[in-house]
């Protein structure tokens, strides 16, 4: 019965109600004493009021307790010690009794009203801990940021009757809040939200709406980053500090946890497509090239004969043969316009010498680069570079065919290099007549070409493949006409850390090669 | 060279047609196979010089062909592959292909791979030659000397290795697998821009010009062809 007493209450009630609680206990006893009171003993007495003081205490805490207090000693002596209806003291030891009685209601008052005061606090500690282990277990299942929003809003509301926000940053680094809650979620300056977010601590704020409700801004601090803010509104903010940074934990795990998953879901899919672009694109270079293949062979064994055709038919076969392989051209350089732009590319890029491509370019080019003399100059003394080397011959390739296209026979190409600090630049430059001067940027575009109406063939499709290979792989390309004339494409790639190189020995003299 | 069999295994009819009418006005013997099962049986049978397979094949990828038909046969074989970024081809080359042509490719080019990768196949086994000679160079591999115009020029342990293996594959693709595992011991893709480097100094100390070298040629994003 006493524990029932003892919980029933509610210890958050108004405290008039607490106090007039003590003052109708005191009154209570005193009235149903008083019938009895010639036959009880004073002793008696006293310990029955001692009953309400701790009744009481249990039920109202500690003010209320100390009134019962005072109470009970002023009724005691008002009623039921003589002379009766007076103050008045007619027997000595009676003080000393008062005394004592006030003091024994006093500690007994203060000591139950602490000891129910722990209880209450362990209890109230107890569900918190309980709500906090059911937010973990429902936030280690959440599927979604909105669910994890969902889950927190419910345990505060059902902890603290306090409204929440979360705030997770979008792409662009803003802060913007997760689901809608309509007027009830906490709102507070962005300012100070990315204040928070910096420090990476939380923030306690008086509300300005006058509610005495604080604004609890707490960061979401991941392993990497953070990962927003939690705004919770709570009427006060004593000692419950360890429990939102417990909170604000469980969160940034979840949120990170989520995020984690997305960036391994967005990785898996890039790949699949990454994939099956490529695995289209090659299906398409092989059905496009396998009748090309077969024109361009076709076409070249009849010219090759025996029995040898006459010149006519000769000639028809090699312009057959000759078209053939532009075709050939320009499939490729559309196939690989198609998979440079149309998503990431995966690059096989290994740390090597620029000369070795430049060579392989040269080579590869070979009769197209007829009556231009190549001059190669202070690329032996490059670092290695970093890059996916099929496709940096690619840009070697169309910048080279590009300089013998566009300049008069003879004028020779050069190809120069300069090591800076964090950049190495390569240059493709040629005689003729250069870029047109309002150009310089477009001819990088697709299908722009830097003189339309000039007789030479193209697509314009060459430098805007260099230009998306090279940004692919960090650098820059421009275009520019240099003073003593022609044009010039430099473009530069990122030095990096190269791998470590140990040189080695020569041999001593007579000893092998 | 005349009258070596030479199997031919491509799935289109035109390419067959063209290919086979230029081999045989080279006198070489001709047969044919559409897939890479039928190309299997089809070596069995005529027990080819040469083997010329095209990478695109509807059944099945051209590493599984050379790993099967090199159980057997050590006669090379040529790759067709459909582009230069496909990198299906250095796989083919790691299990044992010899060489490649990129498509479309020219009557003269095909028949120059031919009859080298033909020369290669009768010279073995074995017996590669003391004293080798390209450009200016001269290589005497049983006193482990290198003269170029006459003079002696100093290699370091590993690029006389590096040399020594070019040589011995003079006209075959090495890809850069094969080369770091021939020379270096190991495969180990950590190490492979040594392979650079050292082919490198050896443009810088044997060519003439290492820009446009004419022996030690690239095969870009494969490996190293050497050309005698």
């Amino acid at each position: 019965m006493l524990s029932s007493i003892l919980l029933s209450e509610d210890p958050l009630s108004p405290p008039w109600r607490r106090y007039g609680l003590a003052v109708l206990g005191c009154g209570a006893v005193a009235a149903v004493l008083w019938p009895f009171s010639s036959q009880l003993d004073l002793p008696n007495t006293v310990m029955c009021f001692l009953l309400a003081v701790v009744v009481v205490a249990v039920r109202a805490g500690r003010g209320p307790a100390v009134l019962a207090s005072v109470l009970s000693v002023a009724l005691f002596d008002f009623l039921f010690v003589p002379p009766r209806f007076s103050f008045e003291v007619s027997h000595a030891p009676h003080v000393f009794t008062f005394v004592v009685m006030l003091a024994v209601s006093l500690i007994v008052g203060q000591l139950t009203a602490g000891l129910r005061a722990q209880a209450r606090d362990a209890a109230r500690r107890e569900r918190v801990a309980r709500g906090l282990y059911g937010l973990a277990r429902e936030l280690a299942g959440a599927m979604g940021v909105e669910q994890v929003d969902e889950s927190v809003a419910r345990f505060l509301l059902e902890q603290w009757n306090a409204p929440c926000c979360l705030l997770l940053p979008t792409a662009d680094e803003r802060l913007q809040a997760v689901g809608r809650r309509g007027g009830a979620a906490p709102v507070v300056d962005a300012g100070l939200l990315q204040q928070a977010r910096d420090a990476q601590r939380p923030l306690a704020l008086l509300a300005d709406d006058g509610s005495g409700c604080h604004r609890h801004v707490l960061p979401l601090v991941g392993t990497t980053r953070n990962r927003g803010v939690l705004v919770v509104a709570l009427p006060g903010d004593d000692g419950i500090g360890p429990l939102l940074e417990a909170l604000s934990a469980l969160v940034s795990t979840a949120v990170e946890r989520l995020h984690f998953v997305e960036v391994a879901q967005a990785a898996q899919l890039e790949a699949v497509s990454e994939r099956l672009r490529s695995s289209i694109l090659s299906a398409l270079s092989h059905d496009v090239r396998t009748p090309l293949t077969a024109l361009y062979g076709l076409a070249d064994s009849l010219m090759v004969g025996p029995p040898p055709l006459p010149d006519e038919a000769r000639d028809v076969a090699g312009a057959i043969r000759d078209q053939a392989l532009r075709v050939n051209g320009m499939v490729g350089n559309l196939l690989d316009m198609a998979r440079l732009q149309t998503g990431p590319v995966s690059l096989r890029k290994e740390w090597q010498p620029v000369e070795e491509v430049v060579g392989a370019s040269l080579k590869l080019l070979g009769g197209a680069l007829e009556g231009h003399p190549v001059r190669v100059l202070g690329l032996a003394a490059l670092p290695l570079l970093e890059f996916d080397a099929v496709l940096i011959e690619r840009v070697f390739c169309n910048l080279l065919e590009n300089a013998a296209k566009y300049s008069p026979p003879g004028a020779p190409i050069i190809l120069s290099a300069d090591a800076g600090p964090s950049m190495v630049e390569l240059r493709v430059s040629s005689g003729g007549g250069g870029f047109p001067p309002d150009k310089l940027q477009k001819v990088f575009e697709l299908f722009e070409r830097g003189q339309a109406e000039t007789a030479v063939v193209g697509m314009g499709i060459g430098l805007a493949i260099c230009r998306a290979i090279i940004e692919v792989h960090g650098g820059t390309i421009r275009a520019f006409n240099p003073p003593e004339g022609g044009g010039c494409v430099a473009f530069c790639l990122p030095r990096g850390t190269p791998p470590p190189v140990e040189p080695e020995a020569l041999p001593a003299d007579g000893e092998g090669a | 060279m005349k009258g070596a069999t030479i199997l031919l295994i491509e799935d289109e009819r035109q390419i067959r047609r063209f290919v086979r009418s230029a081999l045989e006005k080279e006198g070489l013997r001709v047969s044919e196979a559409e897939t890479r099962r039928e190309g299997l049986v089809e070596a069995g049978r005529c027990q080819p010089e040469l083997v010329i397979l095209d990478l695109g094949l509807p059944d099945g990828d051209g590493a599984g062909f050379v790993d099967d038909f090199r159980a057997w046969s050590a006669a090379p074989v040529l790759v067709l592959s459909a582009r230069s970024t496909d990198y299906d081809k250095i796989g083919v080359l790691d299990a044992g292909a010899d060489d490649y042509l990129t498509k479309p490719f020219s009557i003269g080019e095909l028949l120059a791979r031919v009859r080298a990768l033909l020369r290669r196949g009768r010279a073995r086994p074995g017996a590669e030659a003391a004293r080798v000679s390209f450009g200016d160079v001269e290589v005497d591999f049983s006193l482990r000397q290198v003269l170029r115009r006459g003079e002696a020029v100093r290699l370091t342990p590993l690029e006389y290795r590096l040399l020594a293996v070019l040589v011995a594959n003079a006209g075959k693709v090495m890809t850069h697998r094969q080369l770091l595992h021939e020379v270096w011991g190991q495969a180990t893709g950590d190490n492979s821009h040594y392979l650079r480097i050292y082919v490198g100094h050896l443009r810088h100390k044997l060519e003439d010009d290492p820009a446009q070298p004419r022996h030690f040629l690239t095969e870009t994003g494969v490996g190293y062809r050497f050309q005698l």
